[in-house]
């Protein structure tokens, strides 16, 4: 088992430097030069000889490399073009407003998408069972900005029942611990849903499949043999089973969660990374979307990690394999 | 006369894949539905000056058409300069559709020459191949592309270029699945015995049986390849305007959501009408054409 860790924790850190590699020749590919903003009169030559230098652009460019790959690790992204801060203390105030979202709507997918699942292969073939995979195809496909803008619509403008931005409502002066903390929720509930619905709407197909796949096989046959009720033969032995796979969903679906996470903030005003994002892209902070890239591409990578140990314990097939080995 | 008939039927040349591939999916009636609606589409595409009189670019009568509700002469109404919303939308098809098969194109070209490579040349490039492809795979597609719609300057060349660098990743691995599981056949080893070098094999034996595979990952990619375009002119990162891209007239549209609902709704409507289509027609592809599930 701990080879397996060691082994996976180096692939995860090569990935990790190879998502630094690619993301510095992006930018070095970029035409313009990044100093071109400094090509101000207002800058004297000596200011702006004294940027580039900290900057490290008038190193060649294989030590430019490895600076910025030392800075990286020490975690210095730099400080931001556009708010003149450091870049990491930006990223510390977005990450744990991107996290609360998309950990809602991760629960959200999860719950959703394998109760449906479940649900959709004990009732193969019936109404309910062709009623959902419609309806699943349909969120799958629709665009989530335009989710959101309807269901702001419906919800917020003409019903006035949700609120259609930002994480809490701006007057909670005097708010209790517990209404700030339903305020909280009622700005959560948009948002995620938006975000986790076209992921359950996937994983719920999928659960249909492997339910089904488990379905067939001869321990099943032989549970039925032996006397059992059809719940304990479903739910004991088929899901416990099929729901396995699902696992990796999770990982799988973690780039999906935080490119979704843009559009979502954008939309929601929410302060997360993705907004963060967007708003540098507009301002062409390049020092701040990197470090961003970078950040996100770590949280996935991470995440695979952590789904590829977890589907490892939980696997006896695997664990065993790989206990065996040491 | 019996042994003429069993001569015949066994002379005659066993049904093939694609004509097994192409009952079964003609059996399918979502795939059918979906090929019926990605031809549709497509038509409207071609022949968007006759299903509309009005210019979807020019600025209309701005004081008089500005924010019409959709009415007999205009069923979608118009958006803030007085321009047809129904014009725009079936202009929009054009973009939508080009960039959406353009974009496809690269990345299936990318990815099967990228993942025959992998699976074929097997070891350390193989190695370094997929990792690089893990580590793309690691950055959200929409990441990715924001960060480069940032560095280069965007227009619709660059964004489908884009559309193809960002997507190849999954078909990479499709193909490489593939090359591997057909790398071992007997004719394969035969080509390889008879002097054809690596490029020939990978050229002339495993892209053509892979064809399949490849096809029906770029039907289902299109779908992706879309709503990655909308979300960028959703951002007002896409295709420049006043070109009417379906995701820049939703977000245009947002602006006046609770009084002009209508410049929203229709081209977010536009594009589920097309991803769908072409998640069934994948599908279906995917279900007929399956090698796996062809006994």
């Amino acid at each position: 088992m701990r080879g397996f860790l060691v082994r996976r924790l180096i692939q995860s850190l090569a990935l990790l430097f190879i998502v630094l590699t690619i993301t510095f020749f992006l930018l070095r590919l970029a035409p313009g030069d990044p100093m071109s903003r400094y090509d101000n009169p207002d800058f004297s030559p000596e200011t702006v000889r004294g940027i580039r230098e900290s900057l490290g652009l008038d190193k060649p460019l294989a030590e430019q490399y490895f600076r910025w790959i030392a800075s990286f690790a020490r975690g210095d992204f730099g400080v931001s073009l556009r708010y003149q801060r450091p870049v990491r203390d930006l990223l510390a105030e977005a990450i744990p407003n991107t996290l609360r979202l998309t950990v809602a709507a991760l629960a959200l997918h999860l719950v959703l998408g394998i109760f449906l699942g479940v649900l959709s292969a004990a009732q193969r073939h019936s109404p309910f069972d062709r009623v959902n995979t419609i309806a699943a195809l349909f969120v799958y496909s629709i665009p989530s900005f335009w989710l959101a803008l309807m269901l702001i619509l419906v919800f917020s403008l003409k019903l006035g029942v949700l609120p259609s931005s930002h994480m809490q409502s701006l007057d909670t002066e005097g708010f209790s611990a517990l209404a700030l903390a339903i305020d909280r929720a009622k700005h959560l509930v948009l948002p995620a849903f938006v975000l986790g619905i076209a992921s359950a709407a996937s994983t719920a197909r999928y659960m249909r499949g492997s339910m089904l796949d488990a379905l067939r096989e001869d321990y099943i046959r032989t549970a039925r043999a032996k006397g059992l009720p059809e719940s304990r033969v479903f739910l004991k032995h088929a899901f416990k089973n099929a729901a396995l796979p699902v696992v990796t969903i999770v990982g799988l679906s973690l780039p999906f969660l935080f490119g979704g996470a843009v559009v979502v903030e954008t939309i929601f005003s929410w302060p997360g990374m993705g907004r963060l994002a967007v708003d540098a892209i507009y301002a062409r902070d390049y020092p701040t979307i990197l470090a961003i890239n970078f950040t996100v591409a770590a949280i996935v990578i991470l995440g695979n990690l952590l789904t590829d140990v977890a589907y490892g314990l939980l696997d006896p097939r695997i664990a065993f394999a790989v206990g065996k080995k040491g | 006369m019996s042994a003429n008939a069993d001569e015949r039927s066994i002379a005659a040349p066993p049904p093939g894949l694609w004509s097994q591939g192409w009952a079964r999916f003609r059996r399918n009636r979502f795939g059918m539905a979906g090929a019926l609606i990605v031809l549709a589409l497509y038509l409207v595409a071609i022949v968007a000056p006759l299903l509309t009189p009005y210019d979807p670019i020019a600025t209309g009568d701005v004081p008089r058409m500005r924010y019409v509700p959709p009415c007999r002469e205009h069923p979608l109404g118009t958006d803030k300069f007085g321009r047809d919303v129904f014009a725009r939308v079936v202009y929009g098809s054009r973009i939508s559709l080009m960039i959406g098969f353009l974009a496809a194109a690269i990345t299936v070209i990318l990815g099967s020459l990228v993942g025959a490579a992998a699976g074929y040349l097997g070891g350390a490039a193989d190695a370094i191949l997929m990792r690089i492809v893990d580590a793309l795979l690691s950055i959200p597609r929409l990441f990715l592309l924001l960060t480069c719609v940032a560095l280069f300057s965007g227009s619709v060349w660059l964004i489908v270029i884009l559309l193809g660098a960002t997507g190849w990743m999954a078909t990479a691995r499709l193909v490489r699945a593939q090359v591997l599981s057909l790398r071992n056949l007997d004719y394969v080893k035969a080509a390889e015995a008879l002097g054809a070098g690596g490029r020939g094999v990978i050229w002339r034996h495993l892209i053509p049986n892979t064809l399949s595979v490849i096809i029906v990952a770029a039907t289902l990619r299109i779908g992706g390849i879309i709503l990655a375009e909308a979300s960028l002119g959703f951002l007002g990162l896409g295709v420049p305007p006043p070109a009417p891209s379906w995701g820049q007239m939703v977000f245009e549209g947002r602006e006046a959501l609770m009084s002009a609902w209508w410049l929203s709704t229709f081209p977010g409507i536009a594009i589920a009408v097309t991803v769908i289509g072409f998640n069934l027609l994948g599908d279906a592809l995917r279900d007929a054409f399956d090698p796996r599930q062809i006994a």
